[in-house]
């Protein structure tokens, strides 16, 4: 099997692809379907001449003969072949391609994608050619193996087909952020400079009042028409923009639901976009991942580059998956004093609760969205009946309790954008409560 | 590495005729007319969609014409002695299979093989079958052999030869969509070639032997196989 190399500038075919296999691959040749047919014809015409002894039969076997005859071949035991994907790693549903291209035109070429679990081809997968492109799509997020292509050579003639196999890399598929343009921001933030309008004055651009001029003053700031009318000089006051802390926190114990927009599907596309949301508006964004083996977390930080980083901490958390282990509180590290805690959760598990408890006592602001869009199987016994309202009433209660401790819990169901259910935090500065 | 399941691609064809359908315009040009696209097409008009089902459809009914004729060539007048009859159904069942072979080519295997019901798993042995056997060469194995049958008949056998190769090349462009105009092309004069072969075998045999012995007999087999061996080694590539 080739190794994967970076792609080399000026390729073959100007394949632009980020892994691309290249090599001299091994061509196993055998003799084709038409070979062994017309063979087959051939040698049952000469045995029957030769038994019966009629040279008609040999007429018979003479076009056979002369069709394989007439066939040189050349049979090289190495090809070059390129096989690249255009893209390692790709969001749900987004488009990418596998570019294959062979270097010897000799032969008739075809190539045939045999695509992995988890990936729908997006076009023909069977391309007769010197080059081609396979392109598709990953429908959920993971890890996927793309699959492998299977190269298929014929000579002029049809006679002889040598067959190459590619195995090709793994993708990495992110979730699809869900849309989210708008921020919940809280109402007292830290002392670092950011977008966000803070309540205390400060060197921003949003105006806040006006007072009396004390030496110091810019003189910019002046307010003329105020100092005309009270005689005195006064000076306009504006908001300091600060950012904060944003931590997401995503339940990785219960994935219910139908795959793709299970609990877990909706909480990983909830948390990249609200990453996505926050690293724009030059938030600090961290990501705590619950799930069974316990709590994993990347700490708060700047840039665009954190939005993958914290979709890779979120991707490998999947991965991790051990029995027994319990929850524990939460790393000091993970959670800055005074941050924004969302959550995304369908609040089935027990543990998860007691821990969104937990941290709404030792003073985080947090804000809870419920992803839970399932319920258990309808059946129609009494006994079914009665444990689903059981089950709904605990439910209700785990809301009920939640909501009493003072945490904001909205509902959202995958579909429509976070600004919708997150609306009535995001018009005003949620307020913190120690 | 696995081997695909179906010949010739036919699930993996299928396969990108879903995935265009599912993404509308996004690949249905390059998926929606069967699985062989050539490189370089793309700016290319796209043929209608009955003309290129035709364009494909015809070869595969010409193999199936063609594997019925020689049955019939071959059967006729009907023989009750010996293993003619065997021959007889061996040949329409292998015919028949090939046909079959031929029309569901393109039908897809499912990925998972997995709870199944009953008529379901027979219908995809029974597609089993049908591709791993290599009902062909058993047809043209067992006209052979009923050909055999027959008393000595030069121009019946050397028709039955012509029949055979016709089939085995219709079989070849219906399953390899091989385009006719260039195969023919290629190979007329190899086919010429051929055809003078059979007409001279045909005239060998109607020729009087010089004795009534075995040898006499064996003798016009190998001068017949000479010649033949002859004509592949200078036959133009």
């Amino acid at each position: 099997m080739p190794s994967v190399i970076p792609n080399a500038p000026g390729s073959l075919h100007s394949v632009a692809s980020s892994a691309v296999l290249a090599e001299q691959a091994d061509v196993s040749w055998r003799p084709s379907r038409h070979a062994r047919r017309l063979l087959t014809l051939a040698a049952a015409g000469l045995l029957a001449a030769t038994i019966v002894r009629r040279p008609e039969f040999v007429g018979l076997a003479a076009p056979a003969l002369l069709l394989l005859g007439a066939a040189r071949p050349a049979r090289p035991p190495r090809v070059g072949v390129r096989v690249g994907v255009t893209a390692t790693r790709l969001y749900e549903e987004e488009l990418a391609a596998v570019d294959v291209a062979i270097a010897d035109d000799q032969f008739d070429a075809r190539w045939v994608l045999q695509a992995g679990r988890g990936i729908e081809p997006a076009s023909a997968t069977a391309v007769s050619g010197a080059a081609a492109r396979f392109t598709f799509t990953v429908p959920r997020w993971g890890r996927r193996q793309v699959g492998t292509v299977a190269l298929v050579l014929h000579d002029r003639w049809r006679l002889i087909e040598g067959r190459v196999s590619f195995k090709l890399p793994a993708v990495d598929c992110y979730p699809q952020p869900a849309l989210q343009r708008t921020r919940v921001v809280l109402s007292r933030l830290p002392n670092r400079l950011g977008e966000h309008s803070a309540r205390v004055p400060g060197e921003g651009t949003e105006f806040t009042g006006v007072r009396e001029y004390v030496p110091g003053d810019r003189q910019r700031a002046i307010n003329w028409p105020a100092s005309t009318r009270r005689g005195r000089l006064q000076v306009n006051t504006f908001a300091a923009e600060r950012s904060q802390d944003v931590v997401l926190l995503v339940d990785a114990t219960s994935d219910v639901g139908e795959p793709g927009t299970s609990a877990l599907d909706l909480g990983l596309r909830g948390a990249a976009g609200a990453a996505r949301a926050y690293l724009d508006a030059r938030d600090r964004v961290g990501v705590i991942m619950y799930q069974w083996g316990g709590a994993q977390w990347l700490a708060p930080s700047l840039g665009r580059r954190q939005v993958y980083k914290i979709i890779d901490a979120m991707l490998a958390a999947d991965a991790g998956w051990a029995r027994g282990a319990v929850f524990s509180r939460l790393p000091r590290a993970a959670l800055p004093p005074g941050a924004l805690v969302v959550a995304f959760s369908p609040l089935i598990d027990q543990r998860f609760v007691e821990a969104l408890r937990d941290m709404r006592e030792r003073g985080f602001s947090l804000i809870v969205v419920d992803v839970l869009n399932t319920e258990p199987p309808t059946r129609y016994s009494y006994a079914d009946v009665v444990a689903r309202r059981i089950w709904r009433m605990e439910q209700q209660a785990i809301r009920f309790s939640l909501r009493e401790l003072g945490v904001p819990l909205v509902r959202w169901d995958g579909e429509a954008p976070l600004d919708l259910p997150l609306a009535p935090y995001t018009r005003r500065p949620l307020v913190v409560r120690r | 590495m696995s081997e695909p399941t179906v010949p010739e691609g036919g699930a993996a064809a299928a396969a990108g005729d879903r995935a265009a359908a599912a993404a509308g315009d996004r690949g249905a040009a390059a998926a929606g007319d069967g699985e062989t696209q050539p490189n370089g097409a793309a700016g290319l008009a796209p043929a209608p969609a009955n003309s290129a089902a035709a364009a494909a459809a015809a070869p595969r009914l010409a193999a199936v014409l063609l594997g019925v004729a020689c049955v019939a060539w071959t059967a006729t007048p009907l023989l009750h002695t010996g293993w003619g009859g065997t021959a007889l159904v061996v040949s329409i069942i292998a015919v028949t299979s090939g046909a079959l072979r031929l029309a569901l080519s393109e039908v897809p295997q499912p990925e998972d093989e997995y709870f199944l019901s009953a008529p379901v798993r027979a219908w995809l042995a029974f597609l089993a079958a049908l591709r791993a056997l290599p009902w062909e060469e058993i047809g043209v194995v067992a006209l052979i052999w009923l050909e055999v049958q027959h008393p000595s008949r030069p121009l019946h056998t050397a028709a039955l030869g012509a029949g055979l190769v016709a089939y085995v090349l219709a079989v070849h462009i219906g399953e390899s969509g091989a385009a006719t105009p260039e195969l023919f092309r290629r190979e007329w004069k190899v086919l010429v070639a051929g055809a003078c072969l059979l007409a001279l075998g045909a005239g060998l045999a109607m020729l009087p032997a010089a004795g009534p012995s075995a040898g006499s007999a064996l003798l016009r087999v190998l001068a017949a196989v000479a010649v033949v061996a002859a004509a592949v080694l200078v036959v133009p590539t």
